[in-house]
């Protein structure tokens, strides 16, 4: 027994050192064919990702928690620094927001003596769902968040994220009790969006940097820095007229939007839920794994 | 005055725990990047803290951190991140491999270059990062957010070799 025992020792060694060489190539192999596979948008591949960040979400959520509380104890201490320019600049804001106040309350007003007249239904009514962000891809080119409520919350794959002011992303990957949010500055992202002065039509795409292009512009389209950027409903995946950004920059034909929303601060989100099911035929509500081009409601196409 | 960590090829561990603390440090290290730490300049782009403790325990202890555990820590990543598979963990082999045949270029001497390596370590994997994920996505991304990334992780290794000391001396004290 002793023997045996001293036996597997001597071995051990050069077993595992034989081991580690044959593991390196096998797992770089291993790394690659996943790499490969990865592009061919294989639904075990999600579920993994779904799976795990269900199966981590509670951990992440107990980690994520403390860190905000210290974020904002520290933010605090930095807004008591600030507190006269601030209260000066809320007071002037306050002033222009009263302003416009009276604008609204009037517009309103107007609005539904109009509406009566019109006969005019409403058309959606949506709901908000509130999650805490759990984590965040920290890569150089991934913009995503992982927030804590998911299918049994009622949060499903398209539904528009929005935080503060503005859009933050849309949802790409749901689990049980987490979501992902891919946010406008993703490469991935597309996004159908308005001018809110000319009601010019154009795609808001992300290319990581902090401000997502606007692409599929008319040639004819008037733009310039400050115009207002809103979501337009095309496709039917998110509620038309939801605060995106600001036009900011216009170069070479290049226009850039400034979000909203800050996302790079992001703690809380909301889960727009536009409760699709009310305003589109069963039939034209997207399926999880539809292709994109299914996806588009027939009746919510451009005129 | 303690006696600076002297680099051990190999050493008779006690217990487990000893044995498995260089893979704990790499999986937090994964947590640690995903987890939101509500830190100025750290909010978008976050350093690679997986790719810090890879090098440190490359060079320090490599007998401690198997190859099966650097692509799990990476494949793990790419799960929390929403990344494509296997990026990370094809990027922290490689760099582990790297290191592994320059070793003893940096056993033994000081902190600076062990800096300097991790420097041209973190450049390299950077550079090749950026190229597998241009060809996965079929087009040539901007590589300021990658540099940026590659500083920032050059610039928090300091700190993060000095934590991950800490829990090595831990290590060798029980030992």
């Amino acid at each position: 027994m002793r023997e045996r025992a001293g036996t597997v020792s001597r071995l051990a060694l050069p077993v595992r050192a034989a081991a580690q060489r044959v593991a390196l190539p096998f797992l770089i192999f291993l790394s690659a064919m996943l790499v490969v596979l990865g592009k061919a948008d294989i639904l075990l591949f999600d579920r993994a990702r779904t799976s795990v960040s269900d199966a981590l979400a509670p951990v992440l959520d107990a980690v994520a928690q403390p860190l905000g509380t210290v974020a904002a104890g520290v933010r605090s201490v930095e807004d008591l620094f600030s507190v006269y320019g601030e209260n000066r600049r809320l007071r002037e804001e306050n002033q222009r927001l009263l302003q416009w106040q009276e604008v609204a309350r009037r517009l309103e007003t107007e609005n539904t003596e109009l509406k009566g007249l019109l006969h005019f239904e409403p058309q959606d009514v949506h709901g908000y769902i509130t999650g805490r962000v759990i984590a965040n891809s920290g890569g150089a080119f991934l913009r995503n968040v992982l927030v804590d409520v998911g299918a049994r919350e009622g949060v499903e794959r398209g539904q528009a994220a929005i935080a503060g002011e503005g859009i933050v992303g849309r949802v790409a990957e749901v689990g049980s009790r987490a979501a992902r949010v891919l946010l406008v500055t993703d490469l991935n992202s597309r996004i159908p969006v308005v001018l809110d002065s000319s009601r010019d039509r154009a795609v808001l795409a992300g290319d990581n940097t902090a401000r997502p292009r606007l692409i599929y512009l008319p040639s004819k389209a008037t733009v310039k820095v400050g115009d207002r950027i809103v979501t337009s409903g095309s496709g039917g995946i998110f509620p038309p007229g939801l605060p995106v950004g600001v036009v900011a920059s216009i170069d070479n034909g290049l226009v850039r939007v400034e979000p909203y929303a800050e996302l790079s601060h992001l703690e809380y989100v909301r889960i727009v839920d536009f409760g699709l099911s009310g305003v589109l035929p069963q039939s034209a509500i997207p399926m999880p794994k539809a292709p994109k081009g299914a996806r588009r409601a027939p009746d919510t196409e451009a005129p | 005055m303690r006696a600076p960590v002297k680099p051990v090829l190999f050493q008779r561990d006690t217990g487990l725990f000893n044995r498995l603390m260089p893979t704990a440090t790499t999986f937090f290290c994964v947590f640690a990047t995903v987890v939101p730490l509500h830190l100025p300049g750290f909010a978008v782009v976050t350093p690679s803290f997986v790719l810090m403790a890879v090098y440190h325990w490359s060079i320090y202890r490599p007998d401690l951190l198997p190859f099966v555990a650097t692509f799990a820590a990476g494949l793990l990543l790419d799960l929390l991140n929403g990344a494509p598979l296997g990026i990370s963990s094809l990027v922290l082999l490689l760099a582990r491999a790297l290191v592994l045949s320059q070793r003893g270029v940096f056993v033994g001497h000081g902190f600076t270059v062990v800096w300097a390596g991790f420097v041209g370590l973190a450049a390299a994997a950077v550079v090749f990062e950026w190229l597998i994920v241009s060809l996965f996505y079929g087009m040539v991304l901007d590589p300021r957010p990658f540099v940026f990334q590659a500083v920032l992780t050059v610039s928090t290794y300091p700190v993060v070799s000095y934590l991950l000391v800490r829990v090595q001396r831990g290590l060798l004290m029980r030992a």
